[in-house]
């Protein structure tokens, strides 16, 4: 009997000695991971939709590999619900070894306004949740996360409809000449058609007219839209419909009232 | 006896030596995870003890009871201070999660493997005994 036993005492020994020898040199070379990000950026990309890239640099100098390597991002409202979301995956990066690698995460527009429409008209902050994960040394699965805010810069901002000004056309007509004012506090230049439909207070189409925009990022923009209305249907008081088309979102049939 | 607690004594030194350079490698650790250097040291104080005792009484039934003990608080003492092997650390605003459930199936496993070591040496411990007796 004190054969087996010490073949099982030198047996656990050595089982001993090479896990500590793992673990201990699994968690020391962990220090000689590095992650590297670079300042996330938005474009539009060519089928003008949203893209957020992150540019990552991971570095792996310790005595193992990485596997599994997977990371997620969550962009969030301030209700906390997801906007969108994209995932990257790295089967494996050796020791000594560098993986560059561009998380993206695309969001579409028209998807956001059907979110949330005050993301066109008013700044806010976006919530962006990452999740790396890992598996160290095809044996430790690790889990790192956190979350920051990014701001974000209506494009429509402060969007208002000035007084309407009459102007005697003919006889019959009247030329209705309606300011427009908004900033545009997105990272995005703003191009398309805004067009204006305006109602008596029975609802009647009275005339429309629109006008071509183009607002640089960050810029302030001041126009005016110009129609023809039939001067015996002109009341006190009624409303604008106002819809907004751009190559990157649609906004139409916007309820402004006029005359209140 | 003073051969005996000469040898415990040895042994104790021995084992936090080993402990003394393990630890140069995982104190990093202890600057991350708040309460790790206290875990780690409550465990070696323990175990050397039980190394101590176990030592003290070799030669008797008592130190295979030990040496039991020893492989079980391994077990235990693993199981609840990893609160069950997923491992979680908070830094300002970023998280860690480690899963430790592999590694401590096998510090279980081997842990097992030294407590039937020590079950069988104790029942060699009593049949030896038992057949001296009988002679």
């Amino acid at each position: 009997m004190r054969i087996p036993i010490r073949m099982i005492g030198i047996t656990t020994t050595f089982f001993w000695i090479f896990l500590i020898a793992f673990f201990v040199s699994a968690v020391y070379s962990a220090k000689d991971l590095h992650f590297d990000f670079d300042e996330p950026q938005m474009h539009i990309t060519a089928d003008d939709k949203i893209l957020f890239s992150l540019p990552l640099t991971i570095t792996n100098k310790g005595f193992y590999s990485l596997s599994k390597l997977n990371l997620t991002t969550q962009i969030l409202d301030a209700e906390n619900s997801i906007i969108a979301s994209g995932t990257s995956f790295i089967p494996i990066i050796k020791r000594d070894e560098a993986a560059n690698v561009t998380h993206n995460v695309t969001i579409d527009f028209d998807e956001l306004l059907q979110h949330d429409e005050n993301f066109l008209f008013n700044d806010t902050e976006l919530e962006i949740y990452e999740m790396v994960s890992m598996v160290i040394a095809d044996l430790i699965p690790i889990q790192a996360s956190t979350n920051y805010c990014m701001p974000w810069g209506a494009p429509l901002y402060n969007f208002t409809l000035g007084q309407q000004h009459y102007e005697a056309a003919n006889s019959t007509y009247i030329r209705v000449n309606l300011p427009i004012n908004f900033e545009n506090h997105a990272f995005f230049d703003v191009a398309g058609n805004i067009k204006i439909k305006m109602y008596n207070h029975a609802s009647l189409l009275l005339g429309e007219g629109q006008i071509f925009m183009d607002v640089p990022q960050q810029s302030f923009y001041n126009g005016v839209v110009e129609f023809y209305i039939l001067r015996s249907e002109i009341t006190d008081n009624g409303y604008f419909s106002v819809s907004i088309s751009t190559s990157l979102f649609n906004y139409e049939n916007w309820v402004i009232p006029y005359g209140e | 006896m003073t051969f005996k607690a000469l040898k415990a004594t040895v042994k104790g030194i021995l084992f936090y030596a080993v402990y003394l350079i393990l630890w140069m490698f995982l104190a990093p650790l202890s600057e991350l995870i708040l309460g790790f250097h206290q875990m780690v040291e409550t465990f070696v104080v323990v175990y050397i003890i039980l190394i101590i005792v176990g030592e003290v009484t070799s030669g008797t039934i008592f130190k295979h009871f030990f040496d039991a003990a020893k492989a079980l608080f391994v077990i235990c003492y693993l199981i609840l201070s990893l609160n069950g092997g997923i491992f979680g650390i908070s830094y300002q605003n970023l998280s860690l999660i480690v899963d430790l459930r592999p590694l401590i199936a096998i510090v279980t496993l081997l842990s097992l493997l030294g407590f039937a070591k020590s079950v069988f040496q104790a029942i060699n411990f009593l049949n030896e005994k038992a057949e001296r007796f009988q002679i």
